[in-house]
């Protein structure tokens, strides 16, 4: 580790030619992931990353550099100038001093999930494959596995600021296939948490296996999803992905503090139904998504995104501070030290409403339920989205009916937000990595069930 | 490459041999890059990098474990051996596969050019900054670019291993990436594209601006059609992106694993016989060769379609073993952290007899697509459907009629290969648009469009 003297020299050449802030991020992670394919060990590993980010801000224009070579000093101080020297206006000419290092604990673990023996996690995985297998002589194929990751991080700025933090996150994958003559359909389920490997044992993973199972085997029989415009009731939990895609994503500074986004000052207009308040919120005691510090060394916060469908706030980091003219919301995340740090989301969700799920359901007369949700994107500046459901099933005079497969939603998010027309009282959170700019970082999900009136929906039928 | 680092490979080859370790490969990647972003004439943004990456992995009580660094001081040769026995000691199935030996003779490829390594801070800026002008002056209602990056990169790959095999490469290239909005009244449009040159007498600043304004202008009104089964032409790009999701259904450790619906298909007509798709690691005359896999194997020409036939499956040493076939050379890790999988190289359809034109002639009336969105969710790998969100325009009496947006397209690869009633001819390996894995476009009848 470089001591705190050498970062001092690193912060200072960095701001040797231009610039008016400069910052560095050391990150040290251990990497550990067994997984298991119908009930056997397939693969197993280990790995270290290492490596430095240092980036330099002028105004709203920022350099940033890495490297994983710690070793050589001199090396970092030259990259650091040379970054320095892309700015070549003024030079702040300051030497950086830094406080006293303060110690965060974005995450604590009982016991370090890196440093269990992968033989104690390999016999619950098994154990967990048989239990879909058994579930039905349709399912023939299973994949189980557990990744966990233990990171330190150290942030450093021309501010002063030095920060150490320690965090750890641990999951769990359970994928189950179903066979028939001539298809093949999956279901899976992956829970996290910002916990260590008491997360993974005292998960009950068979049950997970159980409904990986059950969602294989019903879209196995399902037929085509039909096409076209519809309402439709979104399940609580992953169902959340549509306000991720459909939202969050234009709320980030990323495409707000450049004017990009279609939701760019719009802040304190109506943007959703008056049904729907909504929260980025990182400081959810041991959720996938939280943190204590953001990765410029904010204090992370609960923030309030939309109340009562009017627009109340952005996701907004340091950069985007700078553009928009507003205080940082502690949001700034990036994947590793190959990425600079940018506005992203941690846990987002659409706040419990007042319908029970089942007055929903009963309530529509016509429609699709979309049981589970996969993945998807979106274009931040026109709002277009697009997202994947695994588990679907036809509404017929407020009833759930036959499951069907192979649909996709798409709309554009100003509209699907004012489409909401139910909230229900089922709030859940789930987890998911979310993709940007800045990689890829754990994310949670979340909503009750919701009904869109209209949303076109895309099947083969 | 550093001779330090050689040196450290070697160590940690002999020290695992004393450890115990009957066999054992490195397996070591180094990247470096420079990325300049420009904004209202200005430059925004500078990246630049320097990474790299060793695995290292060992034979020890009949199973191979891996262990991964970047931490590339002496004592990680302490820690990768440890975790690689720990890993071992996991594993259950007894892996019969060995490291490989390597070959008599690699083909000839050389990935680096020496004239593109002269690029520099300088260069990279004042390009960013040509283009963004350029493309804000295509048309006035091209609001913002917002994205506008050019990037040098350079990276080596050196794999070693205890029977004295060592494979070497170094490559280079440059590319550009261009996105911007147009608005038109309430009407707001997004579009880009990006290019990877491995020369830079093939750059052409204006081309590349003039391609993404007219693109950008042309998507400008794009509305919805009605929901309808009807024809659809997927032109190269839209058809190289379902190809390539696909792909992984052709690796013979999916179906191995019963992870793919080609299970049990070898010999038989999958597709028309109008198809036919290739895997080939050495293009001629192609940057985008690839001369051996992660294993050390030379790349190979391999026929997995041969006229509506499946005839091959793509096989790594491990597969080839296991179906009692020889490897085709398909054997890659998806980086150094990776354990070594099934991967294809160039892989594409040969080109079929019509241009773009006479495809969307024959069409009549339709829907020609240019882009499918969402490929990482809308796909289901194994069973071959796929409903994703698409764009492009309505294909009226044979002709290109208004752009279309907010519509999906849903199908079944499998029924596409069977039902594909034309190919075109545009499968272009020596072109900087050229990526790894392409198709021709396609006219595919009886296809679902959900929209209005």
């Amino acid at each position: 580790m470089l001591s705190k003297t050498s970062i001092e020299r690193i912060l200072t050449a960095a701001l040797s030619h231009g610039g008016d802030f400069s910052e560095v991020y050391i990150e040290r992670s251990k990497v550990s992931s067994v997984s298991l394919l119908n009930g056997v060990v397939e693969s197993t590993g280990s790995s270290l990353d290492l490596g430095i980010g240092i980036r330099i801000l002028e105004g709203d224009k920022c350099v940033y550099v890495y490297s994983n070579d710690l070793l050589h000093e001199d090396k970092l101080i030259r990259m650091a100038k040379n970054a320095s020297a892309s700015l070549a206006d003024a030079p702040a000419g300051k030497t950086i001093v830094l406080s006293p290092m303060m110690e965060y604990f974005s995450q604590k673990y009982e016991t370090s999930p890196t440093d269990v023996s992968k033989s104690l996690k390999v016999e619950k995985l098994r154990k967990a494959a048989e239990t879909a297998k058994a579930y039905s002589e349709l399912i023939t194929q299973t994949g189980t596995s557990t990744a966990d990751l233990e990171r330190d991080v150290w942030i450093a700025n021309s501010d002063g600021l030095y920060i150490k933090d320690n965090r750890c996150r641990t999951r769990i994958m359970v994928q189950a296939v179903a066979s028939s003559e001539d298809d093949k359909q999956t279901g899976y389920y992956a829970p996290g948490s910002g916990e260590g490997y008491e997360f993974f044992e005292r998960t009950d993973i068979d049950e997970i296996a159980t409904k990986a199972a059950q969602v294989a085997v019903t879209m196995i029989s399902a037929k085509p999803c039909p096409s076209g415009k519809m309402p439709v009731v979104i399940g609580n939990g992953f169902g959340g992905v549509i306000f991720h895609e459909a939202c969050g994503h234009s709320l980030e500074a990323t495409a707000v503090g450049i004017k990009a986004s279609c939701f760019t000052d719009m802040k304190g207009q109506r943007i959703a139904s008056p049904l729907v308040t909504a929260y980025d919120d990182a400081k959810i005691a041991k959720e996938w998504g939280s943190y204590e510090v953001d990765d410029e060394g904010t204090p992370s916060t609960t923030n309030l995104l939309i109340k009562d469908g009017i627009l109340n706030s952005y996701l907004v980091d340091k950069i985007g501070s700078r553009r928009m003219n507003e205080p940082s919301t502690g949001c700034a995340r990036r994947q590793n030290y190959a990425f600079a740090p940018t506005s992203r989301m941690s846990n987002t969700f659409i706040a419990a409403g007042s319908s029970t799920p089942e007055e929903i359901i009963a309530d529509t007369e016509y429609g699709i339920y979309a049981a589970n949700m996969g993945g998807g994107s979106v274009d931040t500046t026109t709002g277009e989205f697009n997202f994947a459901v695994n588990e679907a099933y036809i509404i017929r005079n407020g009833k759930v009916c036959e499951p069907v497969k192979g649909a996709t939603l798409i709309g554009k998010g100003g509209e699907v937000l004012m489409n909401i027309d139910r909230v229900g009282n089922d709030l859940k959170l789930s987890q998911g990595m979310c993709g940007s700019i800045s990689g890829n970082v754990a994310v949670d999900v979340g909503q009750p069930t919701i009904r869109v009136s209209e949303i076109t929906v895309g099947g083969q039928a | 490459m550093d001779s330090n680092i050689r040196k450290l490979i070697d160590e940690l080859l002999n020290r695992a041999e004393k450890e115990g370790f009957l066999e054992s490969e490195v397996y070591y990647e180094s990247d470096s890059s420079m990325t300049i972003a420009a904004r209202e004439g200005q430059i925004i943004q500078f990246e630049s990098s320097d990474s790299c990456g060793l695995s290292f992995r060992g034979l020890l009580n009949g199973q191979m474990g891996y262990a991964y660094t970047e931490d590339l001081q002496k004592d990680m040769i302490p820690f990768l051996l440890s975790q690689a026995k720990d890993n071992c000691g996991v594993l259950e199935v007894k892996e019969k596969i060995t490291v490989y030996e390597g070959e008599k003779e690699y083909p000839e490829f050389n990935g680096y050019n020496d004239d593109l390594a002269k690029i520099d801070y300088d260069f990279l800026s004042k390009t960013a900054l040509e283009l963004e002008k350029g493309l804000l002056a295509y048309d006035k209602r091209i609001e913002a670019v917002d994205d506008c990056y050019t990037s040098y990169s350079e990276g080596e790959l050196y794999i070693k291993n205890s029977k004295g095999m060592l494979c070497e490469s170094r490559e280079n290239c440059f590319d550009i990436y261009l996105g911007c909005r147009a608005k038109d009244g309430d009407d707001v449009q997004t579009a880009g594209k990006g290019w990877v040159f491995s020369d830079l007498s093939d750059f052409d600043a204006k081309k590349c601006t003039d391609y993404v304004g007219k693109k950008i202008i042309s998507k400008l009104g794009a509305k919805p059609v009605p929901s309808e089964k009807t024809y659809v032409v997927l032109d190269r790009f839209a058809a190289n992106s379902l190809l390539a999701s696909f792909a992984g259904a052709f690796s013979a450790d999916a179906i191995q694993k019963g992870l793919s619906r080609l299970v049990g298909k070898l010999g038989e007509k999958i597709a028309d016989e109008k198809i036919t798709l290739i895997d080939e690691g050495m293009i001629e005359g192609s940057q985008l060769s690839i001369p051996f896999d992660s294993e050390g194997v030379s790349s190979k020409r391999t026929v997995l379609i041969d006229k509506g036939v499946f005839k091959s499956e793509l096989h790594n040493r491990k597969t080839a073993l296991a179906a009692g076939v020889e490897t085709t050379g398909n054997g890659f890790r998806g980086g150094a952290k990776s354990s070594i999988g099934v991967s294809s190289t160039n892989l594409h359809f040969e080109n079929g007899e019509y241009t773009q034109q006479q495809l969307i002639e024959k069409a009549g009336n339709g829907i020609f697509i240019t882009a499918l969105h969402g490929l990482h969710a809308g796909i289901n790998g194994i069973s071959g459907e796929f409903s994703l969100m698409t764009e492009g325009f309505v294909i009226r009496d044979g002709k290109l009629a208004e752009p279309v947006n907010q519509i999906t397209i849903a199908d079944n690869f499998y029924d596409v290969l069977m039902k594909v009633e034309a190919l075109g001819n545009d499968v272009e390996y020596l072109s900087p648009e050229a990526t790894h894995t392409q198709s021709p476009s396609l006219l595919i009848p009886n296809v679902s469009i959900a929209g209005e």
